[in-house]
Parts: structure tokens; C-alpha cells; sequence
């Protein structure tokens, strides 16, 4: 009896298993023709232009729609809706520099047929400045008139100063001159949108099929949390694209990639951190690996306002007192470049020379101490380093307390905490030592000075105020001659480096794996979150 | 039996009110709000997300307004996921979830009950020892490594299945697998304790005594007594299954709720943790309920009147 009992569940185990797994055998690796497969890492807060912030709704946001104007391989800026990139030649941009005139190309639709035109535009960037979208990127365009106000609740939309003169031309003025403007329209928030679309589906406009853009890719299906497939826009107006489709999955643990890579589920994968060693040293795995610099810089921040550092010349000896290459090796695992200064390889100002001075030496940096009334250490309250505590970033804190007391005999107290609450202490410049990251928003210094190191800036966490450096970028946010703006900018830059508010530790570069079958792909500083997603439209998969 | 039912259902209400309360307060409590950000937005653009998700109001209003949206059914709106509601975003990972939740829960009752009864049966047999070798293995083994350990040889190796992600009966083997291990090793050791014990009882010996079949005695008498304690266990195991766990759904991409609440309470999506607290704490509510009700049932001894 009791044999039969446990037949009965043991044949139940074994025919449920067996019914599982015949399936299982069925399954095949789906890697077809013209299919780019990429992890977006989690599913996109909003895939909605005008309010997007991060990378992973930015990469989505640019395979559907395409703006006025856009960035070249190169990073400069190029004509994409618009016919010509106004100048004060071609009379899109007034003398005074102030009015911006943009003529558009008669040829761009949408996905749904309809003409792309100015009033397309003019609808995007008002809907992007309403205080009620709430849009993130908003400050970035007060510059234009009426927008502060606007967005701030106390004017209305009929003071600002956007115009769809006609059908093909587009007016916009500024308050003052803004040697960037062009930059700035040649990112998502001012993509064009359709307010027939928005007011008829509400907040629902982003889901397929009503995501209308005028991009190359269309969104055809989103499994939320799970999956985002692209096919080919048939009404795209510019070359066709030459992938049939783009599945973006959404893997949150890393680990998950790469294994989903190795499965051939994936045509791309972030290397995991700790893993970097393990693929370099792998025969069929290093061949596939890609890396290059993304425009992001890492550093230490002071708070200057605040004792200890207060005083340059200890915050010029801890500077001069970390290894920076021994960092890169061990810590990042030989991923990134070492810095001594801030504007990242790739970006115009960037000056490989500057701050050599900090190239790590022990005797420098102790000499330069004992300079700063601390001599071998003695006399220093307890420093308290703060920090985001992910896996990552504690070997980061731990790297640098070693450091600390090695070279310099410094004892630092680690401070790690939840992100949120990391992000809130040092908004609040509670902090006194802090673990910072900086990426472009778009590919111009003026992105990485006066809004960091400007007196009260609002990305100014340091505290750092220096007349002099408020005085150059004020001067150069009004030059209207490039080389002479990127000059003063670049003066300011060593401005920074001479007071350093902040150690400048390295470099990022992306690390990633593209399978061979991915050709075409072309990779630039300011991708968002996969390599290439600026010109997905160029890649193809050849078997 | 009805005046118990609607006295506990009573209960229920009141315990949810307070789980609400307690999060929401916690909730304002925690250092960093969700737009604190590595690029610190700026002053006006704080204010008009403040305002639009009405945190510009004060908590009391606040906590009152939410309270009287979910009476109706809103869970509110979502401060990341901006265009989509918390309702719609659980509804849509929830059938995710209760399914691969049942599979495994499936599994870890016909693993759990039959090898705990095995192990009883043949107590201090070769079928015991193997019987509790397993069951202490995979309740020492965290499922995520059990899921990685899947992942390396049924994917990676031999390409089998695929690593993760959902829609077909594939995506849920694994995950079904690892997650139904520790349940599956805690059924069984508690029925097979359970078992033992039933079994020295005097009843089953009069049962033997009398004549009855083998399989009377084991299904009828002993089984159907042995099976109370590892109902307490089943309830709250259910409940666990079934909202899902964070690690497995993160190790396997599965697009269901479990992953939501850590997600939400790292970018202090209010909406988010007040709407999967909630909803946890009504799932494992109402599980503790139902079991509290199927006592009656199982077991004649026991009464609410």
C-alpha cells in the first residue's frame, strides 16, 4: 500500500518534470536576421521626450523620435529636421545673437503619416516647459524668454517666446546670448510631439501604438517590466534603417546579462563588475569585448566652507597623496583612465597635461601636509568620507581610506549610506568628504564648469566660490567667438584644478560585449545607456 | 463560525489601516525624498513634481487623501513609473508573480509532503537519511544560488532554457525550481515530524488493532491528522510565494511584483511602497484567514462557536 502511494506522487514528480523539460528542449536561440537584442537594464520610469531624464528613457526616446537639429559621430552639432544649422550668415541667428530662426525640411513625417511641422515643436517645447508636465530638463532652457517664469508658475504660456512662424519655420528668442542654444536643441526635451496624440490619450500616449515619433524605429509592443520591441518606422522620411527590429529587455542583475549573453539571448552585455579579469583572460570572450570613454569623470569632493578643508594645501596633499594608477588597476580592475583634471577625454578642454602636479608622490604630498599645518598627520580632526555604499563603491571608500593612512597617516571614517540618502546629505552639503560622479548632458564644457563650481550653482556641493571663476564663465556664456569661449573656459578649468575643491580620480570608459554578428555599430561619448544608441540605425546583424 | 469570520475579516480592515499609517509615516521619516538625485534638479523643477504629486500638502492630508483614493480601489499614482498608475503597474506583474508563486508552491507540497511521509514511514531508513539530507540542503541553500547554479548548467552549458525572462511554460522551470526549494525542505521536515508523532499516537494503534487496511489507517487516520500543523506552515508559505520574491524575480528578469517594492522604496517611490506594503500585507492577511478557517474544516475538534 504504502508503495503504491509513493509510485503515485513519485510518477506525478517525474511526469511534471518531464512535461517541463520537453519543452524546454523546443527552445531555440531566437537570434535572426536583422534582430539587435540589448539589456535596457530595468524598465524606463517614462519614455516620454519631454520629460525624460536618464539614460535608459533617452536611448528609447532617440530611436523614436529625432529633433530639429542632433549630434554628428564626432559630437558636433548637425541639421536633422531642420534644413541648415542657423548662423549669422544663413540669418537663422540674429545679430544680437538673441533670436534663433529654424527652417524646416518640408520631407519629415511621422510614424503615422502626418507632416512633421513647426507647430509640432512649438506644442513639444511649451508642453516641456508647463510647470504641470514637470518636466526635469526644464531649467536647462530658462533661457528662453518667458520660460523661468513660465515654469516657475508665475507667467503664462503667452509670454513665451516659441513660434511656429509658419508651417516650416520655427522662432525662438532668448534672453541672452547663449553660445550653447544649438547644443541644447539638439537634445530629446525639445524633440517635436503631437498634441493631437497627447490630448486624446492622456498619460496613456506613450504606449504602442499611439507612441507616434518621427524617428527611424517605431514601438510596436512593451511588455512593461519585461520587454520593448522596435520595428522599422515604414514613414520614416530620412535612409531606412537596416535592423527589422530592436527587442530592448530589461535584466536587472548583471550577472543575468552576461549569462544571458553567453545564451545567446543578448547581442550586447555589461561586463560585471568584479568580472572585467575573468573576460580579458577569456579566448572567446576578449575578441568581443569594446570599450571607450563615455564623458564621465569620477572624484573626491570637499566641502570646502567647512575645517578641514577649508585649507588648499591639505586638500592639495590628500590630491597629491592617492595612486591613481593603482587605483585603475585594482580597484576598476584596469577600466577607465587615471584624472588629475576634470573635463573627460573626448570633450573640447579636455588637456591631458593639466594638474600633473598631483601625479601621486608620497614625499610631495607629505611635505605639502606638513605645509598645511598637519605635519605626518598630527593635529586633523576625524574626516568623515560619505559615500553611496553599492558593492562597487565600498571597495572605492575602502581603496582611499587605505590610501589615506599609508601615505599620508590620515585616519578617515567611512560614511556609507543608502543612495537616496547619501544623494540628500550632500545636496544638503552636510557632508565633508564625498564620493562624485559628473556626466555630460551635452558635449561642452560650459556643462562642467559654471554649473559645479559657479558660487551657489545648483550642482555646487563643494561650496566652492571664487569671484574670479564666477567672472570668466559669466564672460564666456557671452562670447560669441568660440575659440575665444572655449579659451576662457579652459582657463577657468585650471582655476579648479589650482584650488581643487574636488580630487579628481578617473576617467570612465564603457566596457561592454558585442557579439561579431553586430556590424556597423558606431559608438560616441554621449551614448545613453547602451553602446551605439545614438546611430542604432546604421547597425546590422550579418550571420 | 459566521460571527468568527466577519469578527476576524473586522480585524483585517483595522490591520490594514495601520500597516498604512506606519509605512506612510516611515516612509516621510527616511532620509532622501524621490527627486533626490546625483544631478540635483533644480529649486523650480522640485516644486512643480512637488506639486504635482501634491507633496507640497501637508502628511495628514496627504495620508488622508490616499486613504480615501484606495477605499476606492486607486493605489495611487507612481513618482518613477510618471505615467502609469500603482493599480495598473501590481495588476500587470500580479498574474506574473501568482503564477510562477503556484507552480513552485505546487511543486515544494508534492516534493515536500510525500518525501516528509516517506521519511516518516521508514524512519531511521536509508529513505530517511536521503529524505533529510535534501530537506537540510536546500533549506541551507539561499535560492538565488540555486538559481544561479540552474542558470550555469541548464542555460549557459547546456543551452537548454533560457536564462530568464517571461511568457512561455521555459521561463518558469527554473525559477519555479529555486524557489520551491526551501518550502519544499520545510514541508517536508514538518511532516515528517508531524507524521511521527501522529503515528505513536494510541488511536492509530487501535486502528491497526482492529483490522483496518494499511492504507486506511495511513490516508484516513494518520495523513488527515498529521496534515494540521503543516497547514499552518502552507498558509503564510502561500502568501510568500505569492507575492513574489525580489531576489528570484531580480535573477531571472521576471516582470512581476516582487522586484517593485525594493525598486520603490530605493527611489522612495511613495506610491510604489505604500501601494506593494498594502497589498502584501492583505495577501498574507487574508491567508492567515483562510487557514484559520480550514482548521474547522480539517480538523473536527476544533470550533469557533
Amino acid at each position: 500500500m504504502l508503495k503504491r502511494f509513493l509510485f503515485v506522487f513519485f510518477a506525478l514528480f517525474v511526469i511534471l518534470s518531464l512535461a517541463l523539460s520537453s519543452i524546454g528542449c523546443s527552445q531555440e536561440a531566437t537570434g535572426g536576421q536583422g534582430v539587435l537584442r540589448v539589456n535596457l537594464a530595468g524598465e524606463p520610469d517614462t519614455i516620454d521626450p519631454n520629460k525624460a531624464s536618464w539614460a535608459d528613457q533617452i536611448t528609447v526616446a532617440n530611436l523614436c523620435f529625432e529633433g530639429l537639429l542632433g549630434f554628428t559621430k564626432d559630437l558636433e552639432v548637425k541639421a536633422v529636421v531642420a534644413k541648415e544649422i542657423p548662423t549669422t550668415g544663413n540669418g537663422g541667428i540674429s545679430d544680437d545673437g538673441k533670436t534663433y530662426t529654424f527652417k524646416l525640411r518640408s520631407d519629415v513625417t511621422w510614424s503615422d503619416g502626418e507632416k512633421v511641422t513647426a507647430g509640432d515643436f512649438e506644442y513639444a517645447i511649451k508642453r516641456m516647459l508647463d510647470p504641470d508636465t514637470a518636466a526635469e530638463y526644464a531649467s536647462f532652457y530658462y533661457d528662453i524668454v518667458g520660460a523661468e517664469d513660465y515654469n516657475g508658475g508665475t507667467g503664462t504660456v503667452d509670454d513665451l517666446a516659441v513660434e511656429a512662424v509658419d508651417d516650416a519655420t520655427l522662432k525662438i528668442e532668448l534672453v541672452k546670448v547663449r553660445p550653447t542654444f544649438l547644443q541644447l536643441m539638439a537634445m530629446w526635451p525639445v524633440y517635436p510631439n503631437r498634441e493631437d496624440i497627447i490630448t486624446q490619450y492622456g498619460e496613456q500616449w506613450t504606449e504602442p501604438p499611439h507612441y507616434i515619433g518621427n524617428g527611424p524605429f517605431v514601438l510596436t509592443a512593451w511588455e512593461h517590466q519585461s520587454k520593448l520591441t522596435f520595428e522599422v518606422n515604414e514613414n520614416y522620411w530620412g535612409k531606412r534603417p537596416k535592423l527589422e527590429r530592436i527587442e530592448l529587455l530589461m535584466i536587472t542583475d548583471q550577472n543575468a546579462e552576461l549569462a544571458a549573453y553567453k545564451n545567446n539571448e543578448l547581442d550586447m552585455s555589461r561586463v560585471p563588475t568584479g568580472s572585467e579579469k575573468t573576460i580579458m583572460e577569456d579566448a572567446t570572450l576578449n575578441p568581443q569585448t569594446i570599450r571607450y570613454f563615455d564623458l564621465t569623470t569620477f572624484a573626491f569632493q570637499f566641502n570646502v566652507s567647512k575645517a578641514p578643508f577649508d585649507n588648499k594645501l591639505l586638500r592639495q596633499a590628500i590630491t597629491t597623496g592617492i595612486d591613481r594608477q593603482a587605483f585603475i588597476d585594482n580597484v576598476r580592475r584596469g577600466i577607465g583612465k587615471a584624472a588629475t583634471s576634470w573635463i573627460p577625454p573626448g570633450m573640447p578642454g579636455y588637456d591631458a597635461d593639466l594638474g600633473s602636479e598631483y601625479q601621486f608622490d608620497a614625499t610631495k604630498a607629505k611635505e605639502l601636509l606638513t605645509e598645511a599645518g598637519y605635519p605626518n598627520g598630527a593635529g586633523l580632526p576625524t574626516i568623515k568620507f560619505s559615500y553611496n555604499n553599492s558593492a562597487g563603491n565600498q571597495v572605492i571608500a575602502e581603496f582611499l581610506q587605505g590610501q589615506m593612512k599609508t601615505n599620508l597617516n590620515i585616519t578617515i571614517e567611512l560614511d556609507g549610506m543608502e543612495s537616496s540618502a547619501f544623494q540628500a546629505k550632500v545636496n544638503a552639503e552636510q557632508h565633508q568628504w564625498a564620493w562624485f560622479g559628473w556626466g555630460a548632458d551635452y558635449p561642452d564644457p560650459d556643462n562642467w564648469l559654471p554649473e559645479i563650481f559657479g558660487t551657489d550653482a545648483g550642482n555646487n556641493h563643494t561650496t566652492y566660490s571664487n569671484q574670479d571663476f564666477d567672472n570668466l564663465c559669466d564672460e564666456a556664456a557671452l562670447e560669441l567667438n568660440n575659440t575665444k569661449r572655449l579659451e576662457k573656459l579652459a582657463e577657468a578649468q585650471e582655476m579648479i584644478i589650482d584650488d581643487v575643491p574636488i580630487a579628481p580620480m578617473f576617467f570612465r570608459e564603457r566596457f561592454w560585449l558585442v557579439k561579431p554578428s553586430v556590424k556597423g555599430l558606431v559608438t560616441t561619448g554621449l551614448d545613453h545607456q547602451c553602446p551605439g544608441d545614438l546611430f542604432w540605425n546604421l547597425v546590422y546583424i550579418e550571420e | 463560525m459566521l460571527k468568527y469570520s466577519l469578527n476576524r475579516l473586522f480585524w483585517i480592515v483595522l490591520v490594514l489601516i495601520a500597516v498604512a499609517f506606519i509605512t506612510f509615516s516611515l516612509m516621510h521619516l527616511v532620509p532622501g525624498g524621490p527627486w533626490d538625485r546625483e544631478k540635483e534638479l533644480a529649486p523650480q523643477v522640485i516644486e512643480n513634481l512637488n506639486k504635482k504629486y501634491g507633496l507640497d500638502k501637508p502628511y495628514v492630508v496627504q495620508f488622508g487623501s490616499y486613504m480615501w483614493n484606495v477605499l476606492q480601489g486607486d493605489l495611487g499614482v507612481s513618482y518613477s513609473y510618471q505615467d502609469r498608475g500603482v493599480t495598473e503597474i501590481l495588476l500587470d506583474g500580479l498574474p506574473k508573480t501568482a503564477t510562477l508563486g503556484g507552480v513552485a508552491f505546487l511543486i515544494a507540497i508534492l516534493v515536500g509532503v510525500p518525501l516528509g511521509m516517506a521519511a516518516a514511514l521508514k524512519q531511521n531508513s536509508i529513505i530517511d537519511y536521503i529524505a533529510v539530507f535534501f530537506s537540510t540542503l536546500f533549506a541551507s541553500i539561499p535560492g538565488f544560488v540555486l538559481g544561479i547554479f540552474l542558470v550555469l548548467i541548464l542555460s549557459v552549458s547546456l543551452h537548454l532554457l533560457p536564462t530568464g525572462g517571461w511568457g512561455t511554460i521555459d521561463h518558469v522551470i527554473m525559477p519555479a525550481f529555486a524557489l520551491a526549494a526551501l518550502p519544499a525542505a520545510y514541508i517536508a521536515r514538518v511532516t515528517r515530524a508531524s507524521m511521527l508523532d501522529v503515528l505513536r499516537q494510541d488511536y492509530i494503534r487501535t486502528a491497526r488493532a482492529k483490522g483496518l487496511a494499511e492504507y486506511v489507517v495511513l490516508v484516513r487516520h494518520t495523513l488527515r491528522n498529521a496534515l494540521i500543523p503543516v497547514m499552518t506552515v502552507i498558509g503564510p508559505e502561500l502568501a510568500f510565494l505569492i507575492t513574489g520574491s525580489v531576489v528570484i524575480e531580480s535573477v531571472f528578469s521576471i516582470p512581476g511584483t516582487g522586484r517593485l517594492f525594493v525598486q520603490g522604496v530605493a527611489q522612495r517611490d511613495y506610491g510604489l511602497i505604500m501601494g506593494t506594503t498594502l497589498f502584501y500585507a492583505f495577501i498574507i492577511a487574508v491567508a492567515n484567514y483562510v487557514v484559520d478557517i480550514l482548521y474547522g474544516v480539517v480538523d473536527p475538534r476544533i470550533r469557533y462557536d
